[in-house]
């Protein structure tokens, strides 16, 4: 028994001994599969760096988006995080405040800070410390199908929601059998499928520490909506479409319109490439306003990292232009790079042109604690109005009620 | 060696094995459940029962439990009852019975996940294979949006359940039906019993035993089944398809509150160990009587 007991000890130790020397100037680096692409490109990239700086590893671990969140949770609460990983911009506060990630300031110069375009830089930055650098952004805009739009008198995608709601009427009238607007309606993302009504509306997710759920426009934009489902000028069914599925349903040419980021632009080249589709502002509401979310990834360093500056150079190295262009090019993403975003790549590209001019009216996700709470509050209550089992306003009292009550928690 | 010990002694190493695997995180789950605990597991204080309280002032979690009884209830039940006649069929020798056989249980080698994910575009309401099924065979003119309410969302899912169900249970079945001796039926056939008295009087009390087993071991493996629920509609929409698996997994994954989802995990546990006891119990009379 002792022996047995004194051989598995030898065993261990070993084990121990030989994930330390695999340490010793070695970053590890999780990463979120944006495509196909996205492992390739980190693989190549580190292979440049480890090219350009001798004595160090860079070891990339792709992670599907949607398991990203969960294999943090679990790799942080044993201690085998990785030393730099990306996660989304709206969970940093979470992670700041449990002491998870270290603040950047030590390495950032200026010079550094001024390769970002700021909007970008933002929301990493917390109490006016960098704790992390923007590593994918994106915005939305409405990609609308135009030979659609063309059969039923209209060039463009008309710019406020009531002009649409008439043009959407006379797609359905025309009897083609096309939905005019593509809304989606489960999963991820489905409050902020909603926040772009409430934002045209003038309304606010979150207005001096108060949920705006139960704000006029609020109801408004849920009416609106509810107006385009009952109406039949949405796909029937919206509960059970996502934002893949609806994206899907607009390359098949099934729905005129779908609100997403610029990542569809190269989806389409690749899938339907014949579809003549264009690129515009999500309508605005009645006083003139309109809103796009704008989102962006972190790239964060932990604060149990034991190869800090060596992780720091990777990024450095990463946020070069050259990079940038490599990354964005593969990914469709906006350029965060001020320099980067001169490149003719994206300078010239219609799609992106339209993204970026609406970047001024961005909104990201307020930084609050418990955001992933109200977002699941806010997509029920939204699904229980879209499937006609709530009365509007209750409905959206009840959802502020609760998600006012999550604030004052945290 | 004292004759007392002896059998204690041999059963100790897997005992000890057990006790690894099942009271050790038992414990660590505990320790969770009674703690105010961040989303990275990080104890911050002891707060006895405060996690359970809030699970409790939740409607959501009372939905989702009794969900889970239904969608167990009628998964387990609609199993043993389809695979019975499955399992007498591919019992009766006739031609082509091995590749019957191979066709039944090949949805077993298929992930499960897998299987929901397949399940998942078939129900696609523009483009799914079963509404353009239906249409073709000219059931129906209107396309059904199977996932996009729980009405119909949920009795899929349970359909989808039982569909993965069944290899499990049917092998299971066959090994029981081949235990029964061919000469008790010639017999009863002598006595003039029809094939409904014989299945009856003969069949059903011989496999008892298995349908017994298939009944615990399909009740536990589907109560904690999560894969066809979150592939197909992640408890939604708006939880109501929610059971307590997806539930836990929402509570603990998304909202990083690792409290509540231990708790959520403790009261599984201990409906699986009440349900778990009394079939023990049961079983145990039936062989002392």
């Amino acid at each position: 028994m002792t022996k047995f007991a004194r051989a598995l000890l030898f065993a261990s130790a070993g084990l121990l001994a030989l994930g330390n020397a695999a340490e010793a100037g070695t970053v590890r680096v999780t990463i979120a599969e944006y495509s196909k692409g996205t492992g390739p490109y980190f693989e190549a990239a580190a292979k440049a760096f480890e090219a350009a700086n001798p004595g160090t590893k860079i070891q990339i671990e792709v992670v599907p988006w949607d398991n990203l969140q969960q294999k943090l949770t679990t790799d942080i609460s044993a201690g085998a995080n990785s030393d730099l990983s990306i996660i989304g911009t709206r969970w940093l506060l979470d992670y700041v405040r449990q002491g998870v990630v270290a603040p950047l300031d030590s390495y950032v110069t200026p010079e550094f800070k001024g390769r970002f375009i700021e909007t970008f830089l933002t929301p990493s930055v917390l109490d006016g410390k960098v704790y992390g650098l923007p590593i994918a952004a994106s915005a939305r805009a409405v990609y609308y199908n135009k030979d659609v739009f063309a059969k039923a008198g209209y060039d463009t995608l008309p710019a406020t929601w009531a002009e649409f709601k008439t043009a959407a009427e006379k797609i359905k009238a025309s009897g083609s059998g096309v939905f005019p607007f593509g809304l989606q309606g489960k999963e991820i993302e489905t409050d902020v499928y909603y926040y772009y009504g409430l934002w045209s509306e003038g309304g606010e997710i979150i207005k001096d520490g108060k949920s705006g759920l139960d704000s006029p426009a609020a109801i408004e934009a849920a009416k609106l909506y509810k107006s385009f489902i009952d109406g039949g000028l949405t796909q029937p069914g919206v509960t059970s479409y996502n934002r893949e599925d609806v994206q899907n349903l607009f390359k098949q040419g099934k729905v005129a319109t779908v609100i997403t980021a610029p990542f569809l632009s190269g989806q389409i080249k690749k899938e339907a490439p014949n579809l003549n589709y264009g690129v515009a502002a999500i309508p605005a509401g009645p006083s003139g306003d309109h809103g796009t979310y704008g989102v962006t990834d972190s790239i964060v360093l932990f604060a149990n990292s034991k190869v800090k500056d060596e992780a720091w150079k990777f990024l450095d190295f990463l946020f070069t232009t050259d990079q940038r262009v490599a990354f964005d090019k593969v990914e469709g993403f906006l350029p965060v790079n001020a320099e980067e975003a001169k490149n003719p790549l994206f300078a010239d590209n219609a799609d992106l042109k339209v993204f970026a001019s609406l970047l001024p009216k961005a909104r990201f996700a307020p930084v609050i604690p418990g955001w992933e709470d109200i977002a699941q509050t806010t997509s029920n209550a939204i699904q229980k109005i879209y499937l006609g089992q709530g009365e509007i306003e209750p409905t959206l009292k009840e959802a502020a009620a609760k998600v006012n009550a999550t604030l004052s928690k945290n | 060696m004292n004759r007392l010990a002896l059998p204690y002694l041999l059963i100790l190493p897997s005992f000890v094995l057990a006790a690894a695997i099942i009271l050790w995180p038992v414990g660590e789950i505990v320790t969770l459940a009674v703690h105010d605990v961040n989303r990275f597991g990080m104890l911050r204080g002891f707060i006895g029962f405060d996690n359970f309280r809030e699970l409790f002032a939740d409607p959501d979690f009372f939905a989702a439990l009794w969900r889970t009884l239904v969608w167990t209830a009628a998964v387990v039940l609609g199993t043993l009852v389809v695979s019975t006649p499955i399992a007498l069929i591919l019992n009766e020798d006739f031609y082509g019975r091995s590749l019957a056989r191979v066709l039944i249980m090949l949805p077993w080698a298929i992930s499960l996940t897998m299987t929901a994910i397949v399940w998942r575009w078939a129900l696609n309401g523009e483009s799914g294979m079963l509404n353009s099924g239906l249409r073709g065979l000219g059931l129906m003119n209107e396309n059904i949006q199977w996932l996009a309410q729980a009405s119909t969302a949920f009795p899929m899912q349970i359909l989808i359940g039982i569909l993965v169900s069944i290899p499990f249970t049917v092998t299971i079945f066959l090994g029981g039906l081949s235990s029964v001796p061919e000469d008790l039926y010639d017999a009863a056939a002598i006595e003039g019993a029809g094939r409904w008295t014989q299945f009856r009087l003969i069949t059903l009390p011989l496999l008892r035993p298995f349908i017994n087993i298939a009944f615990v071991l399909n009740t536990i493996y589907v109560f904690n089944s999560f894969p066809i629920i979150w592939a197909t509609t992640q408890g939604g929409p708006a939880n109501s398809t929610d059971i307590l698996v997806t539930y836990l997994y929402k509570l603990g994954f998304r909202l990083g509150k690792l409290g509540e989802a231990s708790a959520v995990s403790l009261i599984m546990f201990a409906i699986l160990l009440v349900f778990t006891l009394i079939y023990v119990r049961l079983t145990m009379r039936e062989e002392a009587a």
